[in-house]
């Protein structure tokens, strides 16, 4: 976390993290700010068709979101409804169970999402750890991805994912006896799609032959 | 509070306090009734406007939130604790000290800001001076008993009996006014000061129990 009293950023100047396997470009204001009081992070559009939201739901962290187009011109998709969202739309999802994504109608479209859960203190979304320890992974630092998925494991000791995704890491980098107690307490701890993953996740080929390996 | 699973707007249907010669200010959380963070926007009507008022997030009833100011549109000037940033649109301001003084001003007219506010370790909760500025706009009409209505169901803290008596003293109330402006000054004596400005006071100002000197 930062020690200055403000900080100063352009959009522009916020590295964009591709997301693995989507068109997604990832800013993380949040992240680059140390901000602790609610999630906030901008999404970049390559090109036209590009994702600027990703198909989710907000379940599991329980958050309002709101998404705003700062650039360019969205299709938004919210509960099986399109909409049409030029720069200057706002959208607001209370209901976190709700399925939403967008794409870019052109290159460089940009969306804000802010999301915090009411009547809970903020806590930073456990995905923008794997987001970023993907990304590295990628680029072929996946050392330095593990680094970041095990700081966040150190925030959330027990989620499943963190520990899932932390597996995967140990498992493509030989770390055979860390990987294979991780992936037992992430499938001892998440549900079934988590179970589902781990039967056909490459990543944990390397430990799959193992006795111990739980799925 | 609708029951549909999601609402859309564009920024500037938004509903505006425009008052003349005043920034416009875009209620976008209470506009949405959105209650996990504060969001609001504002807009400048003409170059040169005080576009965010200098302000801390300690004092008075402000929330105690980390800030994070976006320039939609335009061109701004941030001054925080003493340094100048230049703010042409698309850049991030965020102040994430709360007792840092922050205040920005508008270098073209229709200047953006939007502003997202929490305090860190604490469940949202909407800040006091929103609550309260819902009185403003009855100011703005000439409809003092409403905002009197308004300040009255408000915890009474010393900014809202500032008010309190600034409304009850335009709508001619004039015990209730002197009695209210008095415990504001006891609870915090900045108070004092804006007294001796307040034009909103002025029906008050010959009356011997009002609180404060020529």
């Amino acid at each position: 976390m930062s020690e200055r009293r403000f900080a100063a950023a352009r959009l522009d100047e916020i590295e964009a993290i591709p997301v693995t396997e989507m068109t997604l470009r990832w800013l993380p204001i949040r992240r680059h700010f140390g901000i602790r009081a609610f999630g906030v992070n901008a999404y970049v559009a390559k090109e036209a068709g590009d994702d600027v939201v990703e198909e989710h739901t907000e379940r599991t962290n329980g958050h309002q979101e709101l998404y705003t187009v700062l650039k360019g011109h969205a299709r938004f998709t919210v509960a099986g409804e399109e909409i049409d969202a030029p720069s200057g739309t706002l959208i607001f999802i209370r209901d976190p169970g709700v399925q939403r994504a967008a794409k870019a109608l052109e290159p460089g479209t940009t969306v804000l999402a802010l999301g915090a859960k009411p009547g809970e203190a903020y806590e930073p979304s456990a995905w923008e750890d794997w987001f970023l320890a993907y990304a590295y992974a990628d680029a072929g630092e996946r050392e330095r991805g593990l680094e970041v998925l095990r700081a966040g494991l150190e925030q959330r000791p027990d989620h499943p994912s963190l520990l899932y995704h932390v597996a995967c890491f140990e498992s493509l980098l030989g770390q055979k006896e860390e990987a294979l107690e991780h992936i037992r307490r992430a499938l001892e701890l998440g549900d079934d799609v988590l179970r589902e993953n781990a039967r056909t996740d490459e990543d944990l080929d390397p430990i799959r032959d193992d006795p111990r390996f739980p799925a | 509070m609708s029951e549909r699973p999601f609402e859309v707007a564009r920024l500037d249907e938004v509903e505006t306090d425009a008052q003349p010669g005043r920034h416009s200010w875009r209620r976008v959380r209470s506009h949405f009734g959105i209650d996990a963070f504060g969001i609001n926007a504002w807009t400048a009507t003409e170059a040169g406007q005080g576009l965010i008022e200098e302000h801390d997030e300690v004092t008075g009833s402000a929330g105690g939130h980390e800030e994070l100011y976006l320039v939609t549109e335009g061109r701004a000037r941030f001054t925080v604790d003493g340094e100048e940033i230049d703010a042409p649109a698309g850049t991030l301001v965020f102040v994430g000290d709360p007792a840092s003084k922050r205040a920005a001003v508008a270098e073209s007219e229709g200047t953006t800001v939007l502003v997202l506010g929490g305090k860190a370790g604490e469940p949202f909760a909407v800040s006091e001076w929103e609550e309260s500025s819902v009185a403003l706009r009855f100011f703005a009409t000439g409809e003092y008993e409403r905002a009197i209505d308004v300040l009255q169901a408000r915890p009474q803290t010393a900014g809202v009996l500032f008010n309190l008596a600034c409304a009850e003293s335009l709508a001619g109330r004039t015990d209730a006014a002197l009695e209210h402006l008095t415990r504001a000054i006891e609870l915090d004596e900045r108070f004092r000061e804006y007294a001796r400005t307040d034009s909103d006071l002025d029906p008050l100002r010959a009356d011997p129990r009002f609180p404060v000197g020529p």
